[in-house]
């Protein structure tokens, strides 16, 4: 009994994101259609993720938010101190102050990095046309290995004091430093150690680029108009979009960062490079103070949240979706 | 009927998903039950063994359990090893998912008075008692460091002391003295700045805040902590003073290397004194062997300087091997621990590296073929012996307190913060942390 295509009755519906056209009639077909015996089978599919989702993900939070009112030394039982550890973080803990302010500069700065050095690489590599994919997997590569201890081990011979970075300024004759051991230098070190796994974020770039039709810079340049002007007029209002992606993955990505400092320069020196999820660490695994530990972790979710929340809440104001109207 | 089919499923999925993972204690024991008869009928059993150390010990210790494997066919030994930067870390984390190995190399302080305090240690009164770990022949002395409260919670593995250890060629190629048993703060000083100025290398290495400064306090007649470990065991913030200040002279004279160099070194193969860069390194005598061999040539070792070091010098465990709470082979691995501290063999393998033998008798056994660096090592821990007092115990917390000392120190040799206020800084931190 499917009606005939002229009988049905098409709705466009507005989502913000996108328009879809969608057929109720349809859909409310297909679902008197479904028992309960297809929904159990639905279910036992999805079954491996949810029993991860809450074995792995949801039991852990839950039970962090009823550690972070507690104290807690791994073993034993956890006693309620109420809002005790909230409290001496926001009054009596220096380092934890030093440690927000360190992480809030090295996200600030490395976000911003790699995601312009993406783009750029992205914008070079979508113009190559002979041999794409060698390209691509070698600038893919730091990504690859880019959150692995052996990519930081490498990173502190590089800059360690007799290490290739300084033999070559040394062989150009220029005069060396001691990037590691300087508190100056050190978290500088990290930033571009950040911004050098690029990869993952070029590649997101580079297929926001080939989303980009073709049809659009010839009419353009029918038009007379330069690269410059297509790019800032064609090219990046219609990346907009993966931007706002990569913008919001690779602030998350920066504010949970901790290989970088706890293998390259373990918080030293001077503490200069020490960030909240390291020192986060050093309460909870060295301290043994678990509940501290937990607390940590929830004001830096809190901290992610509201900074997401706020990029998507500006993204009104300079992201343009193509089915948009205005 | 949709609604209740999906709220049912979800259900079933919660409640499997939530006993699975508070790990009830029912299916624990149940699980035990299953390794016990396992081993009742002499099936293979498996031991986890963890500790940290230098590769030469993780050479050694592997012969080690090969050949204890090869005595005891079913017995099966899984190692676990690092260097000792994030050693407790994971031993931590493997504490909290109540996952300790069997065998767990132990330090003696703040990490055994951490695990004592959270009861995860098992007591192994018993194993000594019936003879399952035979301890006869073992001082009073280094047996106590490993007990609390009457339960023996660790094992000693030798014993330690900490060592001048001194490059002989450089310091007579720079024309010093060379240092004995009673030589003074000022005479190190002058060697190192000789040293220095001579072979235009660092004369020695920065001195440690943790280790070091205790000795110094103790050879002045203080201690780190008080009694009852609730407070600092010195009044004179001075004391701190003098000692910061006499390193930060060093650095900026550039006898001694700052932290920047410091915090490159990753292990003892790495030490400025192995590649020639320093004469003096004060460190534990069971590393000397460790440094030797890297270093290729022969380093000698002394008492550490000061007119108190009689006073100051101490004799500590090496190390302590101990059973954790939760370990499901405790007998097992007591007889493992056995086999190491009484077989020749082990020592023959592993040498001084976890300590100078306990009993004489081993000692007296392998005093015939030691090699040359293991005898000055067995003369020395014999020297410290004539020449110490009982060791301080630390305070659980000192793992932080001492973390607040080492922070202060990099700030003070970076010239951020003066002796003075460094002092002042550690007490008030010092002071905050014992007393939370």
């Amino acid at each position: 009994m499917i009606p005939k295509k002229s009988e049905q009755h098409d709705s466009v519906v507005h989502f913000p994101n996108k328009k879809i056209t969608y057929n109720p009639v349809k859909i409310l077909k297909s679902r008197k259609k479904k028992s309960g015996y297809e929904n159990l089978t639905g279910y036992l599919f999805i079954s491996p993720f949810l029993i991860g989702l809450m074995c792995l993900t949801l039991y852990p939070v839950l039970y962090s938010l009823y550690l972070s009112f507690t104290e807690y030394d791994l073993l034993g039982t956890p006693t309620w101190t109420g809002l005790d550890n909230y409290q001496r973080m926001f009054t009596n803990d220096a380092m934890f102050w030093t440690s927000m302010k360190t992480t809030f500069f090295y996200a600030g700065v490395a976000v911003p990095i790699r995601l312009v050095f993406a783009l750029l690489v992205a914008l070079a590599l979508n113009k190559i046309t002979e041999m794409v994919g060698l390209y691509r997997t070698m600038l893919y590569l730091p990504s690859v290995v880019g959150g692995s201890i052996a990519i930081s081990i490498m990173w502190r011979q590089l800059f360690g004091n007799d290490g290739a970075f300084n033999s070559i300024l040394d062989t150009l004759g220029l005069p060396t430093h001691s990037w590691l051991g300087d508190p100056g230098t050190a978290i500088w070190t990290l930033i571009v150690l950040y911004g050098w796994q690029f990869g993952s974020s070029m590649l997101i770039f580079l297929a926001g680029l080939r989303n980009i039709p073709k049809t659009y810079y010839e009419a353009s340049s029918v038009d007379g108009a330069r690269p410059i002007q297509q790019f800032f007029k064609i090219t990046l209002p219609l990346l907009t979009p993966v931007i706002l992606f990569n913008t919001v993955m690779q602030v998350i990505n920066g504010f949970m960062a901790f290989t970088p400092s706890f293998i390259v320069t373990n918080g030293g020196p001077m503490n200069s490079t020490v960030l909240f999820v390291l020192y986060m660490y050093r309460r909870a695994f060295e301290f043994f103070e678990m509940g501290y530990g937990s607390a940590m972790a929830w004001v830096m979710l809190v901290i992610i949240a509201l900074l997401t929340a706020f990029i998507f809440k500006s993204s009104d104001k300079w992201v343009h979706y193509e089915g948009e109207q205005k | 009927m949709k609604k209740k089919n999906l709220l049912f499923v979800l259900m079933i999925i919660f409640t499997i998903v939530l006993s699975a993972c508070s790990g009830n204690k029912a299916s624990n024991d149940a699980g035990n039950e299953k390794e016990n008869q396992k081993e009742d009928g002499s099936e293979k059993i498996t031991l986890r063994m963890s500790w940290w150390g230098s590769q030469s010990r993780h050479d050694q210790t592997q012969a080690i359990i090969d050949l204890y494997e090869q005595e005891n066919p079913n017995v099966n030994i899984v190692p676990e090893f690092t260097g000792f930067d994030g050693y407790f870390e994971k031993m931590a984390a493997q504490a909290a998912g109540n996952n300790l190995p069997d065998i767990m190399q132990q330090n003696f302080g703040e990490y055994l008075n951490q695990y004592a305090d959270k009861g995860l240690l098992a007591d192994l009164s018993e194993f000594v008692g019936n003879g399952t770990i035979d301890v006869k022949g073992v001082s009073e002395t280094i047996m106590e460091s490993g007990t609390q409260e009457g339960k023996i919670i660790g094992i000693p593995t030798g014993a330690n002391a900490l060592a001048a250890i001194y490059d002989k060629e450089m310091l007579e190629k720079a024309g010093t003295a060379l240092p004995d048993a009673n030589w003074t703060w000022e005479d190190f000083l002058t060697a190192a700045n000789k040293v220095h100025s001579e072979l235009d290398t660092y004369g020695t290495r920065l001195l440690e805040p943790g280790n070091h400064f205790e000795y110094y306090l103790r050879e002045k007649g203080f201690k780190l902590f008080n009694e009852d470990g609730t407070g600092l065991g010195y009044d004179d913030d001075q004391l701190l003073v003098d000692f910061m200040e006499m390193n930060k002279t060093l650095v900026d004279s550039g006898a001694a290397p700052g932290y920047d160099v410091i915090q490159q070194i990753k292990g003892v193969e790495d030490e400025l004194i192995v590649h020639g860069k320093a004469a003096f390194d004060f460190r534990w005598s069971n590393q000397v062997g460790a440094l030797t061999s890297a270093a290729g040539k022969q380093l000698e070792l002394t008492l550490l300087p000061g007119k108190g070091n009689a006073q100051g010098m101490f004799l500590k465990p090496a190390m302590l091997w101990s059973i954790p709470e939760s370990s499901k082979h405790k007998e097992e691995a007591a007889k493992f621990i056995n086999f190491f501290v009484n077989n020749i063999k082990v020592y023959e393998i592993g040498g001084s590296d976890r300590g100078v033998p306990l009993k004489q008798e081993i000692r007296d056994a392998m005093a015939s073929n030691l090699s040359e660096t293991e005898k000055k090592i067995f003369d020395y821990i014999a020297l410290v012996t004539e020449n110490s007092s009982p060791i301080d115990n630390f305070p659980s917390a000192s793992a932080e307190v001492l973390q607040a000392l080492a922070d202060i120190d990099e700030l003070v040799i970076y010239g951020e913060m003066t002796p003075k206020e460094g002092a002042k800084k550690f007490r008030k931190q010092a002071k905050e942390i014992l007393s939370r």
